[in-house]
């Protein structure tokens, strides 16, 4: 995507699709594992891949998985790599938000400061040289 | 060492582990034969890494463990570095440094 072009509204609609499917992936996926039927609290690995074979909402965590890859590919089709995943780094905003509704978790400042500097590396990460770019610059 | 300590150890295993998985897709894109081998590794090492973060969020809270999953850009950089001699400019480094310091903090809240 050029600078200064207006974002199509199907790009737009694909990254918060993205967004979208990052976060119900990452609520399902902990909502799945904190209910394994018959674990003991500090379950070994053998003991939880058994219990995710009796856990439905596993299927749930797959199809947001497929969701996500067919909806990421889509994306990809019309944006740069290194602009998508710097937009959909906003997930780490999603995601605390609904497990502090859904999930009940308890954020606290110190986690707040630590998501937003992330945010700030991934953005530079993404803006970085890197083979194939148009005079190595970033694109968003 | 605590549950919730486990579970961050497990957190940084999987984004190392997925460091490797993109290493091997990697490898396939660069082999001129050999490509689905490298690929087959490399899909094989993600299920591993699916695994383990499934395992590690038996400990951690996914508000803990999502964010610190991307760490996986300081894994992916380094090993690009190091097995492919992938070239790392000054703002790639700033950014790791960042997402270093900001996993940090999450991380310390476990």
């Amino acid at each position: 995507m050029p600078h200064g072009s207006k974002t199509p509204r199907k790009l737009l609609a694909g990254l918060a699709l993205a967004i979208i499917f990052d976060t119900g992936l990452q609520i399902f996926w902990k909502l799945a594992v904190s209910d394994l039927p018959g674990l003991p609290d500090q379950p070994t690995l053998g003991l939880t891949l058994a219990g995710m074979l009796h856990q439905p909402l596993f299927l749930v965590v797959g199809l947001f998985m497929v969701g996500q890859c067919c909806n990421w590919l889509v994306v990809l089709d019309h944006a740069d790599l290194s602009y998508a995943h710097a937009i959909t780094s906003l997930s780490y905003v999603s995601v605390a938000v609904l497990s502090v509704m859904f999930l009940g978790e308890i954020i606290v400042l110190q986690q707040l400061a630590g998501i937003a500097l992330i945010l700030a590396g991934v953005w530079f990460v993404t803006r970085s040289d890197h083979a194939g770019s148009p005079a190595g610059g970033g694109t968003a | 060492m605590t549950g919730a300590h486990f579970g961050v150890a497990l957190v940084l295993a999987a984004t190392l582990i997925e460091g490797f998985a993109q290493v091997f897709l990697k490898k396939a894109a660069l082999s001129p034969g050999g490509k689905t081998g490298w690929r087959v590794l490399g899909f094989a090492t993600f299920g591993v890494e699916a695994l383990v973060y499934t395992w590690s969020l038996r400990f951690v809270a996914v508000s803990v463990a999502f964010p610190l999953g991307s760490l996986s850009f300081v894994a992916v950089t380094l090993l690009s570095r190091c097995l492919l001699r992938e070239t790392v400019d000054r703002n790639r480094w700033f950014g790791i440094f960042l997402i270093l310091v900001g996993a940090s903090l999450v991380a310390g809240r476990a």
